[in-house]
């Protein structure tokens, strides 16, 4: 569907559904009560670029204060709870929510030649939902914030001082706002896909989304029932986390791993939906492995939930249960494997073009393969009992979750801008942007891989003189990424604001979401669009014609 | 998107769809409701009987047998998974699959937690005191001559 | 593709693809009222299994804990009152029944039959929370509480002379956060049927559109569900 055919005035009797999504209606309150899926994308976006900015401070002040042993900038409680909140906020209010609510809203319709999600009243809901959950989680922040590391163990969580219960709250209610995300997004895809969008033409973004969504709706009710246990523990008493009530600490773990463990697939299985997506349009070529890699996002989430144990391999668990999860975790290597093969086969003789979301996406292919590899060694039983609760975790993390998804989901972010905003922005500067993040991030974690396989425990306020080259490097390694990131917001608040006029397919890209307007007009399509081909069809055009439209696309309109 | 003049590929496109795009609804008859009802009364009346009478572990066996049938029932006549879509039934089944990795793979660590025991080093269970599963192997303690963890498995 | 397509408002003002039929109730981005049934249905049963598993989470936390102390659960169990259970069972049970009867009346365009067993519904919960109110007193009474404030322990909460064991509150802490959650679901249970009784007194389905019905009527069996284990494996068993 050619965008000149969009934008045409139309016999259309309710003209603002051809007008773009952005002007079609006037008004702050028309944002506030709006029940199109990409305004809703949008005020997400807004909102997890917030958190994202909230949780970077934090994350430089951890930085800063180990910057020297022993006191830089905060006490030891202080630090306590700058590094609770920068993990709290970036796991439930930035890094779960970003590519689903936020893109996934704006694309995941569009991509299916749908003019809406399923339910788009439950959608404003689930925003709501968030808002409160962060405001709760606010509270807390401001109520003496919460010292108990993002995972809220027991016992420290039942006997802490600090205000636990607003905080376990707050992510209570966040949770709803996931859970209803994903319902949403599953029966969308199941009912919502336009004529000829068979299951095996959908775009691996949404089959990424798909996998996502059912981790969200079957392990977020778990945490909620996992906090509200928490809460009643503190308020009541309860026991059942507690030793001296002849309840176990450990139980707690296993309920809330059993949650944030298939968490962490809510979190990479985006990214890697997205950079499938990036890979085949800047390659020009049909993603290879198109079904394995489908199918690789399914496996991660069932498998997800099979491996929770192997976060507790030192915290008491039998040893029987540590060799059954550390046998399952090795299972995790095959479909990411699996992954890593088929884009990188898919990158091999296309005609690579290096632009700002293809160089995100080839760091998220090198970084995101350190932070898998790691993670094998991790999952090894006698490696981590060494190398357990040490610095060597929190690079493995950060290289899987701030390697991996922050830089798919910045790379998508650039990708689907000038679908967003209509803008193009300024493609120099963002590269610019892109070289000190990529520097800036491995400078700081490669230091953290070092001392941590040295035996540098995480969370510690205090470390001998011998860690300190390797914290100084780290943390000069943090100024040079949050450079990075404040070159990034000024090239998109300087696209915002005098960015040229985005063209309907700027990256010349065959998926579906780029056959609207830039921006998309209200009601996505004119005309409900018939799928003829796959996502991913780049031998069957030309270079101007990937630009102009597919011949076949036209072909439909025509007749 | 209209189903009636393509090829329309959707889920919907299934099932009840009589291609008008209204909806068709099985009706069951009230009669046939109430049995279902009357034999949901009959399986409780038996699950009380049966728990007034010690059977030991059965007991549990037999409560937990019947309150699956009487949930089946209710699930397949009163929430209509018969002649429903079957990715409802394969959802609300599935359900019930990761309940059971949940309890399966929790239940795999507390079955089996071990305690030393001080005397030769071995991990023995705390409940039974046979020898836990990955610990290190008795030296013929002649108190504990059973196979490893024998019977402590659910 | 014809222009049809095109003229639907985002209020769902209409649609129709041809059909000449228009529905007042359909949503501008589904295709005509199965389309739109089935979706809310296939939503109400994801909705079960997320209800599923986070009822999981308690039953989990049970099993775990009867495996460890059985005979603790089952000295702990003997206090709850199996009668009043069985009669709140055979209440629930009904009131699901009467919950698909009103949903069969929907589907027939029967409004009156449907208010009829909506309210019948409405008042089974009702009984239900009423029977439920008076155990909780009677735990109060005796102390049987969850953590802190059991007190079931001491002599004057003696029960035929035997007194339970100290750990017994760990059965009450279970106790009181499944039918506790369970009756929150009640409550919200009924607070979906009343909505859809106003719904239907205000005339606003028929035999094209009674999806509120019937998803309600989902949720309720839903609240019944998990009912029907509860009850035997804390009144019956232990």
């Amino acid at each position: 569907m050619a965008t000149e055919v969009a934008i045409a005035p139309s016999h259309n009797e309710e003209p603002h559904l051809n007008v773009n999504y952005l002007k079609a209606e006037k008004g702050v309150w028309s944002w506030l009560t709006t029940l199109d899926h990409k305004r809703i994308g949008v005020m997400y976006l807004c909102s997890v670029t917030l958190a994202f900015f909230l949780g970077g401070m934090f994350a430089l002040l951890i930085r800063l204060e180990l910057l020297t042993p022993g006191r830089t900038i905060m006490g030891a409680a202080t630090y306590n709870r700058v590094f609770t909140l920068h993990g709290a906020i970036m796991v439930f209010l930035f890094i779960i929510p970003s590519i689903p609510a936020a893109l996934g809203n704006f694309v995941l319709p569009i991509m299916l030649g749908a003019k809406d999600v399923a339910f788009p009243r439950l959608n404003l809901m689930s925003l709501y939902i968030y808002v409160i959950g962060a405001v709760f989680c606010l509270f807390s922040i401001v109520s003496g914030a919460v010292d108990t590391g993002w995972t809220f163990y027991t016992p420290y969580s039942t006997t802490s001082s600090s205000s636990v219960v607003s905080m376990t709250l707050g992510v209570f209610i966040l949770g709803f706002s996931s859970i209803l995300t994903g319902l949403n997004f599953i029966v969308t895809i199941h009912k919502l896909r336009a004529p000829g969008m068979h299951w095996r033409r959908l775009p691996l973004f949404v089959w990424g989304m798909y996998a996502t969504s059912v981790i969200q709706v079957l392990a977020t009710p778990v945490l909620a029932i996992t906090l509200a246990l928490l809460a009643a523990e503190r308020l009541l008493g309860l026991g059942i986390f507690d030793a001296s009530l002849g309840g176990d600490p450990v139980l707690f773990q296993h309920f809330f791993w059993f949650y944030s463990h298939p968490a962490v697939y809510i979190m990479i299985v985006p990214g890697m939906a997205i950079v499938s997506e990036l890979f085949a349009t800047f390659s020009r070529r049909a993603i290879f492995g198109y079904f394995a890699i489908a199918m690789s996002s399914l496996g991660l989430a069932l498998l997800g939930f099979l491996v929770w144990g192997h976060h507790m391999f030192t915290s008491g668990q039998s040893e029987f249960a540590t060799m059954v999860f550390s046998g399952l975790t090795m299972l995790v290597a095959i479909p990411s494997g699996v992954k890593v093969f088929n884009w990188t086969a898919t990158l091999y003789k296309g005609s690579i073009w290096l632009a700002t979301p293809m160089l995100y996406a080839l760091s998220f292919l090198v970084l995101f393969t350190i932070g898998g590899l790691t993670g094998l060694f991790l999952g090894t039983l006698s490696v981590d009992i060494h190398l357990h609760d040490t610095y060597f975790v929190v690079a493995h993390f950060h290289y899987v979750m701030m390697g991996g998804t922050v830089m798919a989901f910045v790379g998508g972010l650039l990708y689907w801008w000038p679908k967003i905003t209509g803008k193009l922005y300024n493609e120099p500067a963002a590269k610019v942007s892109w070289a000190f993040v990529f520097v800036g991030f491995n400078a700081v974690f490669i230091a953290q891989f070092i001392m941590g396989s040295r035996g540098m425990p995480r969370r510690y306020y205090d470390y001998v003189p011998e860690f300190r080259p390797y914290h100084a490097f780290s943390t000069y390694g943090s100024w040079v990424l949050a450079v990075g990131f404040f070159i990034l917001a000024g090239v998109l608040v300087q696209s915002l604001l005098r960015g040229a006029k985005a063209p309907p397919n700027p990256w010349g890209s065959a998926g579906f979401e780029w056959n609207t307007a830039s921006p998309p007009v209200f009601s996505n399509f004119i005309d409900t669009p018939t799928i003829t081909r796959g996502p991913y069809d780049y031998h069957e055009a030309t270079e101007e014609e990937l630009f102009d439209g597919f011949p076949e696309d036209f072909k439909k309109t025509e007749s | 998107m209209s189903t009636a003049t393509n090829d329309h590929v959707s889920d919907h496109s299934h099932g009840h769809d009589d291609s008008d795009g209204e909806v068709h609804a099985h009706v069951n008859s009230p009669l046939f409701m109430i049995s279902i009802f009357a034999v949901l009364i009959v399986l409780t009346v038996v699950t009380v009987a049966v728990s007034y009478v010690d059977l030991g572990p059965a007991n549990t066996f037999v409560a937990i047998f019947i309150a699956t049938m009487k949930a089946s029932l209710v699930a397949t006549f009163f929430m209509h998974l018969k002649g429903d879509k079957p990715i409802h039934s394969i959802i609300f089944i599935g359900a019930f699959v990761f309940l059971a990795i949940f309890l399966g793979l929790s239940n795999d660590d507390l079955a089996t937690r071990g305690a030393v025991d001080a005397d030769n080093g071995a991990h023995r269970l705390q409940r039974s005191g046979a020898v836990a599963p990955g610990g290190l192997q008795t030296p013929a303690a002649p108190a504990s001559a059973e196979p490893a963890a024998a019977g402590e498995h659910h | 593709m014809s222009s049809a397509t095109t003229t639907e408002a985002p209020k769902a003002a209409e649609s129709g693809h041809g059909s000449g039929h228009h529905h007042p109730f359909l949503a501008h981005h589904f295709d005509n009222p199965v389309h739109q049934f089935d979706s809310a249905k296939l939503g109400m049963w994801i909705f079960i299994a997320t209800e599923i598993l986070m009822f999981g989470g308690l039953f989990v936390a049970y099993g775990i804990f009867r495996g460890q102390e059985p005979e603790m659960f089952h000295q702990a169990h003997e206090r709850l009152d199996k009668i009043m259970g069985a009669v709140n069972t055979v209440v629930l049970l009904f009131s699901s029944l009467t919950a698909a009867l009103a949903v069969r009346q929907s589907q027939v365009g029967d409004r009156k039959g449907t208010t009829r067993w909506l309210v019948i519904t409405l008042i089974c919960a009702c009984i239900f929370l009423v029977v439920k109110f008076f155990e909780y007193q009677h735990k109060f009474h005796d102390g049987l509480l969850p953590g802190h404030y059991f007190t079931a322990h001491l002599a004057q909460h003696a029960h035929h002379g035997h007194t339970l064991p100290y750990r017994a509150h760990m059965f009450f802490a279970l106790y009181f956060m499944m039918t506790g959650l369970h009756g929150v679901h009640v409550l919200l249970g009924m607070g979906v049927l009343s909505w859809v009784l106003k719904k239907n007194l205000a005339g606003d389905f028929s035999k094209q559109y009674f999806t509120p019905v019937e998803i309600g009527a989902l949720y309720w069996h839903l609240v019944d569900l998990v009912w029907i284990y509860l009850f035997p494996l804390l009144y019956l068993v232990g």
